[in-house]
């Protein structure tokens, strides 16, 4: 506890983190005021289906009306991006929550058995390890079929073993630490041990190093839907609403930069909102380096 | 060292046949329908779904599928790639020295700006070109491949028309298939400069410059982030103290002493750099439509082209594997104090 | 120094482009195209991109008179069988077809007669899964397959099919189980002529009855045709790169016909739009693709034209109503009662319902907003473009109080009191048919808080998938000719055994009737009747929702000469018949 408060303090005084907390806390207070800030059309159904008006194909630069113009299909971009907030928090809390528990139970149970049931999992992860992950997240989703949940499992199974792999290291060297081999001799069962004495221990360093990839699990999600395999057209996500300028970066006769706006306001997003995970996690790691020795 | 090495090879197959047991699996819980749409592309054809099941065995159980595939493998036969038009083998054959020229390309720049700015950047800690490089790093690391190519695209191409996407323009393509044109390695710039083809040579070099840049940019972060953490404990060693308080110049002292340390990791770190950026050519490829493995293991996915999944990823897996392999034994030849195996 | 020349050639071109409008690289044409092609075996492919290579490598016995669908004209044979001249017998069953002498094949080998008649038998007995074969087994041997419904293979075809085609001297003589009206059309786009002997050589089937079984469904990598071609057509296949996906052919200089004046042809997959568009605009593309929502960043282009206003012979989308669909373990169903929350099995073999959802699309707004006002809306199954199309035929229009009146009789009135709940799909990416959905959603729900239509797009496999057990309550869909007669129309979407009624469980014995019987009529004026009957009738059951005759546009340099709009050839306006173009 003293440590995290340590940790805190000198996060409190790191400008760039700062910077990091301050983007974080601007999406956060985005996606909580979504409906405020752009109001669904009365009577829709679901509140992620960006409205459209009309539809043309050719994109609206940005006016009165639309403030970031409209993609192709007349979708407001605006709206996409507010609403879209609400769906990187969601990728990002559900993919990383999820894959660090599975990564963490499964990690655990191979550190502290050992033996064959650690060969086993073990062998596992290099199988999943073995692959580039987007291009197994990409096999993924094109067997089950496009759509963000597919996208949030096809992520949480690439990611897992790598949390499994740093939490069974964690396990295996506090396993021989005194207080282990204490409790042991006090008759704990295996059950208590585990979960009483090692996990909470080793949980801490997986913990770290998977808030700081929120940023790149944000990434990978963004590039499924730009390949095509993410949300359904319409549906608030930055990766898609980007796919949808790819026939447009060129702009019209004489003005190359007509569509700007159908690349920029996206691309800007998503970078700010990974951006502001890294700063952060680029902080953490700093001070946790010279902790670590 | 030996014994290790060749345990590792013997694990290579052990991992190859999960690899494809994963694969074969998930794309099995389709229904035959779903994975005759590979074959069934127009309204035209949908009276005879049935027969294209048939013909192509989709409703027969998993395991017979995957027995019959083992089989096919066994003598040599990886099948036949729809999305890629040809057989896997060929497939791999034209595809893969395109992303071994573009990543190569991409790969020393990497390793240069890498190893260089982070030295600096920890030798001048706190100082600006520290603050920059750092912020370089960041930015990088946050930005998608895919927004920054397309904003590249946008520069160079849409604007400025410099800097097109694809392999090679027409004319060069022409002149690569000529009667008159050897191919000696597949790697398209070598042999047009082989062939005394200078400007074919300039031009395939100019299509890679954008997809090479995209690469560079994403993918140096992590480079210079280590190199610069090991370059800092490095600089607060005893040794480095010691040869300080003798009064060798500092340059002396960087250069003679930390650096060649800092090397070790990273000399072991490249391989495993050179992989991760065969597996970040996925994207890459894709917006600058460049015909290499990337582009075609993402589209056989798409298209659930059986053959080609399993083609594709097998083989970025099997590189994956020997360039981890490669990584352990470079690290227990050049520092002798860790004994991997023992 | 050939080198050498090259490169000052090339500087040359480059320099040229910049001070004048003349063709950058005169000699070649080069076309950007998005789709890829399956294969080069005139007996396999059934995809437009690789059939438009193989219309210019090989060549049908006959052809079609410059953009028209009616006027047929010889090409390999010597004269177009008639009645009148005593090549189609009194009967309609057998045709005489004299072939062309003095032609060559790309090997410089004679065309003979045999190989004609070996073409189109291997054309029909070849019959791979999914392949074009029953376009020409249907009128020659009278049943659409080779193979009953396990794979096995019937053993009559070999028979069939030699009694059907045979050789006498110089004629080649088709004899048909009953008239068929559109076999010269399907004569002139399929089945073209290749060599016996290269066939042969080249370890492709030798003709023989021994043999045969193997060419049966046969796979397409395994075949000399797939990717090598010896035609007797104006240009010659060089080169098909599947790494970079183009085709390269050349000038057939030993044509039959005054050799072509273009030297090469180029037609490569670019997907990227942005792509294709510098390179048009650059000169090093003489015609690109680019379909209608695209049509903003291709006008006005310097140097670049615009052929617009092309009718098509496409019937795309329509909107299909499955009368019984299969509710188990079905999600786009709902409840799959009519109990507010679903829609029971036979929601749409209600006639009121169906015409409800007719008045309910916003035909106009459709035209004006999706196709930027091209296009006429459709006045039934047969296009505008051929025979048969029924010009005064009653059309639905947006109507919400007929709509609102339908449903209210729909099912008893139980329809408008409990309300429904169902999912329509269409296939992913296809922003046309979105758009369609959308519409259809908006209308419908705005007649009753109660109905509600969700959209959603799936996914090509998944929509297979769900299209194979009929368990989409509605489907999106659009047909291309194979070829260019109303038979090609009438019977995939109005006949029960039709590839869409076939999934929608809709049949009208008085609709298959009229369909089989225009297919048999050769009288012209007759056929019209029939047809105009089979749309009356259309009218009034709406098995399906036809929207629009669509136009398309071509976009090419200006400097291209000596293209026509030929609504038959494959692949549309964007790739072309290149024997008669120029570029000056």
């Amino acid at each position: 506890m003293d440590r995290l408060r340590r940790i805190f303090k000198l996060l409190r005084q790191r400008p760039m983190s700062m910077l990091g907390t301050a983007i974080i806390a601007t999406f956060v207070a985005i996606a909580a005021l979504a409906p405020v800030l752009a109001p669904p059309e009365a009577g829709t159904r679901d509140n992620y289906q960006i409205p459209q008006s009309g539809y043309s194909s050719d994109p609206v630069r940005p006016s009165r009306e639309h403030w970031f113009g409209t993609t192709e299909q007349q979708y407001d971009l605006y709206y996409g991006m507010v609403w879209g907030a609400r769906t990187a928090f969601k990728v990002a809390l559900r993919v990383v929550g999820v894959s660090v528990f599975v990564g963490v139970l499964l990690g655990g149970i191979a550190g502290f058995y050992g033996g064959w049931v650690d060969e086993i999992l073990m062998r596992m992860t290099d199988v999943v390890l073995a692959f580039p992950d987007l291009v197994l997240a990409v096999v993924i989703v094109a067997i089950y079929g496009p759509s963000l949940e597919h996208v949030m499992w096809a992520v949480m199974f690439v990611s897992w073993p790598s949390y499994a792999r740093l939490m069974r290291g964690d396990v295996l060297s506090i396993k021989e630490r005194e207080f282990v081999v204490a409790a042991r001799a006090l008759g704990a069962s295996d059950a208590r041990i585990l979960f009483r004495h090692i996990i909470p221990n080793a949980l801490y360093p997986v913990l770290i190093v998977a808030s700081l990839s929120t940023g790149s699990v944000v990434i990978t999600a963004a590039a499924l839907s730009f390949l095509g395999l993410g949300a359904p057209v319409g549906y608030a996500d930055w990766g898609q609403l980007i796919s949808l300028s790819r026939n447009w970066i060129m702009g019209s006769s004489g003005n190359p930069f007509e569509y700007w706006h159908t690349v920029f306001i996206p691309g800007a997003t998503i970078f700010l909102f990974v951006l502001g995970w890294n700063l952060l996690g680029d902080a953490v790691r700093d001070i946790l380096d010279p902790l670590q020795d | 060292m030996l014994r290790y090495i060749l345990k590792r090879l013997a694990f290579l197959p052990v991992v190859m046949f999960g690899v494809t047991l994963l694969l074969f699996i998930c794309l099995q819980t389709l229904s035959p329908a779903m994975r005759a749409s590979l074959y069934v592309k127009d309204p035209r054809q949908l009276a005879q779904l049935d027969a294209v099941i048939e013909k192509y065995g989709l409703n027969k159980p998993v395991y017979v599928q995957y027995g019959i595939w083992l089989r096919q493998v066994a003598h040599g036969d990886l099948g036949y790639s729809e999305t890629a038009k040809m057989p896997v083998a060929e497939a791999i054959r034209s595809f893969l020295p395109a992303t071994i020229e573009l990543t190569v390309l991409a790969f020393f720049p990497i390793l240069f700006v890498g190893v260089t700015f982070g030295v600096l950047s920890a030798v001048y800690r706190d100082r600006l070109i520290d603050h920059v490089t750092r912020f370089v790093a960041i930015t990088g690391y946050s930005l998608p491949s895919f927004v920054l190519g397309l904003i590249l695209l946008m520069i160079f191409y849409g604007r400025l028309h410099w800097l097109p996407p694809g392999r090679y323009t027409l004319d060069s393509d022409m002149l690569i298939h000529g009667d008159r044109f050897r191919h000696w390695s597949g790697l398209l710039t070598l042999d047009c400069a082989l062939n005394r083809q200078w400007s074919a040579a300039l031009d395939v070099a100019k299509h890679m410059v954008l997809p090479a840049c995209t690469l560079l940019y994403i993918s140096v972060a992590l480079l210079l982030r280590i190199t610069r953490s090991a370059m800092l404990e490095e600089l607060g060693r005893d040794y480095v103290r010691t040869a300080r308080a003798k009064g060798l110049p500092e340059s002396v002292v960087v250069r003679k002493h930390a650096l060649a340390n800092v090397l070790i990791p990273i000399v072991t770190l490249s391989s495993l750099l050179f992989v991760g950026l065969l597996g970040g050519v996925v994207i890459t490829e894709t917006v600058f439509d460049f015909p290499g493995i990337g582009r075609w293991g993402v589209q056989a996915a798409q298209q659930l082209d059986v053959p080609g999944v399993l083609g594709s990823t097998m083989l970025a897996a099997f590189l994956f594997v020997l360039a981890n392999l490669l990584s352990d034994v470079l690290y227990a030849l050049v520092d002798p104090r860790i004994r991997v195996g023992a | 120094m050939l080198k050498y020349c090259l490169c000052a050639i090339l500087t040359a071109w480059a320099f040229s482009a910049s001070v004048s409008a003349a063709p950058k690289h005169p000699d070649t044409f080069t076309y950007l195209t998005i789709s890829d092609s399956d294969s080069l075996d005139p007996a396999w492919s059934y995809d437009v991109s690789s059939h438009a290579i193989i219309l210019n490598v090989y060549e049908p016995l006959f052809t079609y008179d410059h953009g028209s669908t009616e006027k047929i004209l010889p090409l390999l044979a010597e004269k177009v069988p008639t009645r009148e001249n005593g090549l189609i017998s009194a009967d309609g069953r057998t045709y005489t077809i004299a072939l062309r002498a003095g032609v060559k094949f790309h090997d410089g080998s004679p065309m003979t007669p045999e190989d004609a008649r070996y073409s189109i038998i291997r054309f029909m007995l070849a019959d791979r899964a999914g392949g074009p074969s029953s376009l020409l087994l249907e009128p020659l041997v009278g049943y659409s397959a080779t193979r009953d419904d396990k794979g096995t293979i019937n053993p009559k075809v070999w028979e069939d099919a030699n009694r059907a085609v045979s050789v006498q001297g110089t004629n080649l003589i088709l004899r048909l189980p009953r008239p068929y009206a559109p076999l010269l059309s399907i004569l002139a786009m399929w089945a073209p002529v290749v060599s016996k002997t290269w066939a042969a050589k080249n370890g492709d089937w030798d003709g023989t009855e021994a043999t045969w079984t193997r060419l049966n469904n046969f796979r397409k990598e395994s075949s000399p045709f797939f990717e090598r071609a010896n035609g007797t057509g104006p240009f010659k296949l060089e080169r098909w790169d599947r790494k970079t996906k183009e085709f390269i052919l050349t000038r057939n200089d030993n044509y039959w016909r005054s050799p072509a004046r273009l030297k090469n042809i180029v037609v490569k997959g670019v997907n990227e739009f942005g792509t294709r568009k510098l390179m048009l605009e650059a000169g090093d593309a003489d015609a690109i693709y680019a379909d209608r929502p695209l049509l903003t960043q291709v006008k006005n282009l310097p140097g670049v034209k615009i052929i617009d206003d092309l009718p098509t012979l496409e019937m795309n989308p329509m909107v299909f109503f499955t009368y019984h669909i299969n509710t188990v373990g079905n999600a786009f169903v709902g409840s799959g009662a009519l109990d507010g929350n679903g829609i029971p099995p036979d929601f749409f073999s209600d006639k009121d319902v169906r015409k409800a959802f007719a008045y309910s699309f916003d035909y106009r707004g459709y035209i004006n907003d999706v196709m930027r006002g091209k296009g006429t809306q459709a006045r039934g199954a047969i296009p505008k473009a051929l025979l048969g199309y029924a010009p005064n035929q009653p059309v639905y229009s947006l109507d919400s109080k007929k709509a609102a009146e339908h449903l209210k009789t729909a099912w008893g009135g139980k329809v408008w009191e409990k309300g429904f709940s169902f999912t329509l799909a269409f296939n992913a990416g296809n922003l046309q048919r979105q758009t369609v959905s959308q519409i259809l959603k908006r209308n419908v729900e705005a007649l009753n808080p109660k109905f509600k239509i969700d959209v959603r797009g799936v996914e090509w496999p998944t929509f297979l998938d769900a299209q194979k057990d009929s368990k989409l309550p509605i489907f999106i869909m659009g047909w291309n000719a194979d070829f260019p007669d109303p038979h090609n129309f009438a019977f995939p979407i109005l006949h029960s055994l039709g590839q869409f009624p076939k999934y929608q469980k809709f049949s009208n014995p008085e609709m298959d009737r009229l369909v089989e019987q225009a297919n048999q009529t050769t009288d012209i004026a007759q056929r019209k009747r029939l047809y105009e009957q089979l749309q009356a009738l259309e009218y009034e059951e709406v098995p399906c929702l036809v929207l629009i005759d669509m136009v398309v546009y071509r976009t090419q340099r200006d400097w291209v000469k000596g293209w026509y709009w030929d609504p038959i050839f494959p692949d549309g306006p964007y790739s072309s018949y290149y024997y008669p173009l120029t570029k000056e």
